[in-house]
């Protein structure tokens, strides 16, 4: 080992580790600054700068009915086309995490080493352990698969695929989902405490009771927290596939400001708002709840 | 309670699964949504006027003839690489195709990706590390770390403060990448800066909430000491309260450059060069064989990526 002079001696400047990683972020991102050859003139909006004073304007007085003429007749009062939307965006977030839930534990008790392991006292045979290890590794590689492509990938390849059909929209969503689901599910499944686990074990459990009520309750709370937090990315992303002409808020949203009806576009950014908001109090309180 | 029945294994078992912590809230919420899942997934039907389900997720069109010739098209034409479709495959013709489009946009494109969520990322840590200390509300009080012990007032301005700047990154990470990044398209033009700053704008939201909650979580004696040694709210920042917190930072920041990578790519459909924007290009020319290999280029980035991050911030929890 150095010593404190021979260490001090061979600092060639006067920065820690965390001196030098700080430094080499801002360098990281200097170098993206100049690879990308940005300059700030382009930050001046375009258009003579009157879309964006326009628009944000808009904020402060959201539509509450239609902008604009050409409305026909007998058309849906706005404000119930915008809950329409809201709830249609909650409809398919919630249709694609109910899928990507079951199989995403499934897929994540799969992946984990805890699921797996069992018993070190009952001496697993080689076939067995090859079979257990073969099972993980191509779990493992199928989550990476259906995470590593994004949601509205997903949506676009199915697209191609199909054509424009709900049902693939709440696909496109759930694939992802499950992927990222079973990631974390199998990774806290791995991390909890194990110590209740040894207790039941040494008791005399199966391997079934010990996975069952040694580690699974000890998890259970973090997943539970971590499937809400996913849901509210669901809607998120729920919302953004209107862009690709699901009948989500996106789809709403695009089409207001595409006819320049900025009031009509801060009436769904505040229906978008107000849904996060709702979500995220929620969520912090279930999680008060569990994870105390 | 005699002695027999608390000897009992079955019924002490019971009485401690009936004295277990219950939440309604939980109970609710886990009910609630499966009912709505369920509504979700059922057939609009009217029953005595009334509906029943909502009938939007169209499951059995989805294996309709139509649908079915569709999807067999893709995959056994469209999906195959241009020039294998008459020649038959060959590992040969594979490399050359793929090769081609990589040197042509392939590679650039990738770049593009990865500079875009750097620099998003970098501007979002920047802007969360300032509004962090400020959203934090062991700090930023009356009286930070509580000299005066617990009866004393926070002070409504400190109170403001913080609220609002809460409210300012709730809101900031409310609306997603995506519509920052068509709304911001709109007003400023193409560039890679309106892909830039919506996931630096998104990312600060998520980033400075997240650090404040470190803030607020961090031990309080050091820093109690240092107060009563007369350290002022900046000095207290600059030296102890960032310096303790930026291991947890740099988990959240590695965390979120991940995030960042994986939108990078899709947001340039709307019309920036990132991957995106040959995914889009490609399909608006019906060359589907091409956007495969894109998307299965982001899904290498996107994994790469993941590499990274998981390495770097194995390394910031070491250092915490």
């Amino acid at each position: 080992m150095v010593g404190v002079g021979t260490s001090r001696q061979r600092r060639p400047f006067p920065l820690g580790r965390r001196g030098r990683t700080i430094l080499a972020i801002v360098a990281a991102g200097l170098v993206a600054w100049f690879a990308l050859g940005l300059s700030p003139a382009q930050l001046v909006p375009t258009g003579g700068a009157g879309i964006a004073r326009d628009f944000f304007a808009a904020a402060w007085r959201p539509a509450l009915d239609y902008e604009g003429a050409g409305v026909p007749d007998g058309a849906r009062p706005f404000l119930l086309k915008v809950l329409d939307a809201t709830v249609r965006t909650i409809v398919f977030a919630t249709a694609a995490m109910s899928l990507a839930l079951p199989i995403g534990l499934v897929l994540g008790f799969l992946a984990s080493s805890v699921g797996w392991s069992g018993d070190p006292a009952t001496r697993a045979s080689r076939l067995s352990r090859t079979l257990a290890r073969s099972v993980q590794g191509a779990t493992r590689t199928l989550i990476i698969g259906m995470r590593s492509v994004h949601e509205l990938l997903w949506a676009v390849l199915f697209l191609v695929a199909f054509g424009l059909n709900t049902a693939s929209a709440v696909l496109a969503i759930a694939i992802p989902y499950t992927g990222t689901l079973a990631k974390v599910f199998s990774e806290m499944l791995d991390e909890a405490p194990r110590d209740s686990a040894a207790g039941l074990r040494a008791t005399g459990a199966a391997p079934v009771q010990v996975f069952l009520h040694g580690i699974l309750p000890r998890a259970l709370p973090d997943m539970t927290a971590y499937a809400f937090y996913r849901y509210e990315c669901a809607i998120r992303s729920s919302a953004i596939l209107g862009f690709f002409g699901y009948p989500t808020l996106g789809y709403y949203l695009r089409a207001s400001f595409e006819n320049l009806h900025y009031r009509e576009v801060w009436t769904y950014l505040y229906a978008l708002l107000i849904l996060a908001l709702v979500l995220e109090s929620w969520s912090t309180r279930l999680r008060q709840r569990f994870v105390a | 309670m005699n002695g027999a029945r608390e000897l009992d294994p079955r019924s002490a078992i019971r009485a401690l699964h009936r004295r277990r912590p219950r939440s309604r809230l939980v109970r609710w919420t886990v009910a609630g949504l499966a009912l709505l899942a369920a509504w979700a997934w059922s057939p609009r039907v009217e029953v005595l006027g009334v509906r029943f389900g909502s009938g939007e997720i169209a499951t059995g069109e989805l294996f309709s003839a139509r649908r079915r010739a569709n999807l067999e098209r893709f995959l056994t034409e469209e999906a195959m690489p241009a020039p294998l479709r008459e020649a038959g495959f060959s590992w040969r013709g594979l490399f050359d195709w793929a090769g081609a489009i990589l040197a042509d946009h392939g590679w650039s494109a990738m770049l593009a990706t990865l500079w875009i969520s750097i620099l998003a990322v970098v501007l979002a840590a920047a802007v969360a590390t300032l509004l962090a200390p400020l959203a934090s509300r062991t700090l930023a009080t009356r009286d930070p770390y509580q000299l005066c012990g617990d009866n004393c007032r926070h002070g409504p301005g400190w109170r403001a403060l913080t609220t609002l700047t809460r409210l300012l990154l709730v809101a900031l990470r409310a609306v997603p990448e995506y519509v920052w990044a068509f709304l911001l398209l709109a007003m400023l033009g193409p560039s890679a800066w309106p892909v830039v700053l919506a996931l630096a704008i998104h990312n600060a939201g998520i980033l400075g909430r997240l650090g404040a909650d470190t803030i607020e979580n961090l031990d309080a004696a050091p820093l109690r000491a240092l107060r009563m040694l007369g350290a002022s709210r900046r000095q207290l920042t600059g030296v102890a309260i960032l310096p303790l917190a930026l291991p947890r930072l740099l988990l959240y920041f590695f965390y979120r450059f991940e995030t960042c990578v994986r939108e990078a790519t899709v947001l340039g459909m709307l019309g920036v060069v990132s991957l995106g924007y040959w995914i889009q290009d490609a399909r608006a020319r019906h060359r589907y064989d091409e956007m495969l290999l894109l998307v299965a280029l982001g899904a290498c980035i996107v994994i790469a990526s993941d590499i990274l991050s998981t390495l770097a911030r194995a390394s910031a929890r070491r250092g915490s």
